[in-house]
């Protein structure tokens, strides 16, 4: 065999081995999505997402979880969106090169890695005790607001980024300040990037279990919430919660309550695609 | 001469951190006159120029000595507004900038930033400006589309108009036609030939000809210092330095 036979078959193994790594993730991801779907599917019907949760795994539904999912959905959103995307605007256009600068920005990087229950902890010192939410909707958004800021602020910092220096220079030079640069040209242009940074976050958002449980949110509530400061539970506790029990109904109950969950999370991830191509169409620099 | 003085630097020397970039700079531009700042690449003619709307300000570490002074006055006195300064002076880039908006909002942001709201006035000072732009015959059908679909040298006599929009009296051109084809740099060109008879221009240009064509004064720089400032005609037929000389007549550069 000569030297370019060898590199050519090196070129072959390394292309058949990319497509098996490939599909190793998402052959395990389908097999996983058909067996929920075997599993869950004929569960899924109207009474199962309007009935209350109860003992007998026929009656139990996931009332509670999902409207306490989209109440945490809509608080986080509240609660992040201003604080993530000014704390970025900050950072990338007002901030000086400074060493607080400096640490605050290795630190929200690091942040954004730190493991979610240590979140929880935190939330749980902060809010339910030091502020006395107690187990409240609205220390569970909190909670989950912290979590995801690092990640707005980052992708907001990187979308404000990909806005040329020759707008804001347009824009200064009529004499606009820096906020009117900003308000009127820097957001407007990187409006879509932000959004699906923020939608992103909230997607990893409403997975989250673990700083939840953390912070007290139930796995039974017989009421669904009608205020930011009542008990409440989620999707992916009420999942926890069913999948721990030894009963065989009760996983059945699980498989459908994660379809549910997977669809939440699909749209949201949808809208973000959706959002980020029609941007890439409108703006070329 | 006898005409009155629009702009003047004093003793300037301006500094990027530790790099000196213009050094001793004194020069005194007429009124409704064209000077042109000519030099090879890094001479400092467009750090020169960024001083007289301040634009170097967004700079980390750079400062200036020494006076810049628009009509009498100094512009780097700490009770100078930026943004009064900006109506005053408007700018034009190398590489046009429209932002990402339509054309009409393109012309009329100067006017909207400075809190004038009635349609009225926003509509003529759009008509006037896309008109003295050379513009206007080509866009008022569409001034709700985007600037963006615009051809280049479209792009850049809206970024006149831009800039006309805020009436300023000086206008800084920096390299304005250097990213576009000839027939939209000989646009450009008429237009500043126009526009002359109105407004105070500076322009920076790569382009020897483009200064002789368009420009009344050259001044050229060479590492960060004025090596001469004269008459364009006299400049061109018998420059007195032996480095403009050779710049001139492409010997480097």
């Amino acid at each position: 065999m000569t030297n370019s036979d060898i590199n050519r078959l090196k070129d072959k193994a390394f292309h058949i081995f990319g497509i098996f790594c490939t599909f190793i993730g998402l052959v395990v991801l389908a097999i996983f999505l058909f067996d929920i779907i075997i599993e869950g599917l004929g569960r899924i019907n109207w009474d199962f997402l309007t009935s209350l949760p109860s003992r007998r795994a026929s009656r139990a539904g996931i009332l509670t979880a999902w409207v306490g999912t989209l109440w945490i959905l809509v608080l986080t959103t509240v609660i992040a969106f201003p604080l993530g995307v000014s704390a970025g605007v900050y950072l990338e256009e007002y901030a000086k090169k400074s060493r607080i600068n400096n640490f605050l920005e290795i630190n929200i990087a690091n942040l954004a890695g730190v493991p979610s229950i240590i979140y929880g902890l935190l939330g749980l010192e902060i809010f339910v005790r030091q502020m006395r939410l107690g187990g409240s909707l609205l220390a569970g958004a909190l909670t989950l607001s912290l979590l995801i800021l690092p990640i707005i602020i980052v992708t907001t910092r990187e979308a404000i980024k990909a806005v040329p220096r020759s707008i804001r220079d347009g824009s200064y030079a009529l004499g606009a300040s820096k906020w009117q640069t900003v308000w009127n040209q820097v957001l407007p242009a990187s409006f879509g990037g932000i959004l699906t940074g923020i939608i992103l976050a909230l997607s990893r958002a409403v997975g989250e279990a673990a700083p939840l449980i953390v912070i007290g949110a139930l796995a039974y509530v017989p009421f669904t919430p009608s205020s930011p400061m009542d008990e409440f539970t989620v999707l992916p506790i009420q999942i926890f919660n069913w999948t721990s029990r030894p009963q065989e109904a009760f996983l059945t109950n699980a498989a459908a309550a994660i379809i549910i969950l997977l669809i939440i999370t699909f749209m949201l991830n949808g809208i973000a695609v959706y959002l980020r191509n029609r941007q890439q169409k409108k703006i070329k620099w | 001469m006898g005409k009155k003085i629009k702009l003047e630097a004093i003793d300037l020397d301006a500094y990027y951190g530790d790099f000196h970039a213009l050094k001793g700079i004194n020069i005194a531009m007429e009124e409704k006159a064209v000077t042109a700042f000519i030099g090879p690449s890094g001479c400092g003619k467009s750090t020169f120029l960024r001083t007289f709307n301040r634009m170097n300000d967004y700079i980390e570490g750079f400062r200036v000595d020494g006076q810049i002074l628009l009509d009498n006055k100094d512009i780097y006195q700490k009770n100078v507004r930026v943004d009064e300064l900006r109506k005053e002076v408007g700018m034009v880039f190398q590489k046009p900038n429209p932002f990402p908006k339509s054309i009409y909002e393109n012309v009329v942001y100067g006017l909207k930033i400075q809190g004038v709201k009635k349609k009225s006035v926003l509509d003529e000072a759009a008509e006037t400006s896309l008109k003295r732009a050379a513009l206007w015959d080509e866009v008022k059908d569409k001034l709700n589309k985007s600037a963006l679909a615009l051809s280049g040298g479209q792009q850049q006599r809206l970024c006149i108009a831009r800039a006309l929009a805020i009436s300023p009296s000086v206008l800084l051109m920096d390299e304005p036609a250097s990213a576009l084809d000839p027939i939209s740099t000989a646009k450009v060109e008429e237009l500043i030939y126009e526009l002359k008879n109105d407004y105070t221009i500076v322009i920076v240009t790569h382009n020897m000809q483009q200064a002789g064509r368009v420009s009344d004064y050259t001044a050229f720089f060479y590492m960060g210092e004025l090596v001469e400032f004269n008459k364009t005609k006299t400049m061109f037929t018998s420059p007195k330095n032996e480095r403009t000389q050779n710049y001139i007549t492409g010997r480097f550069g």
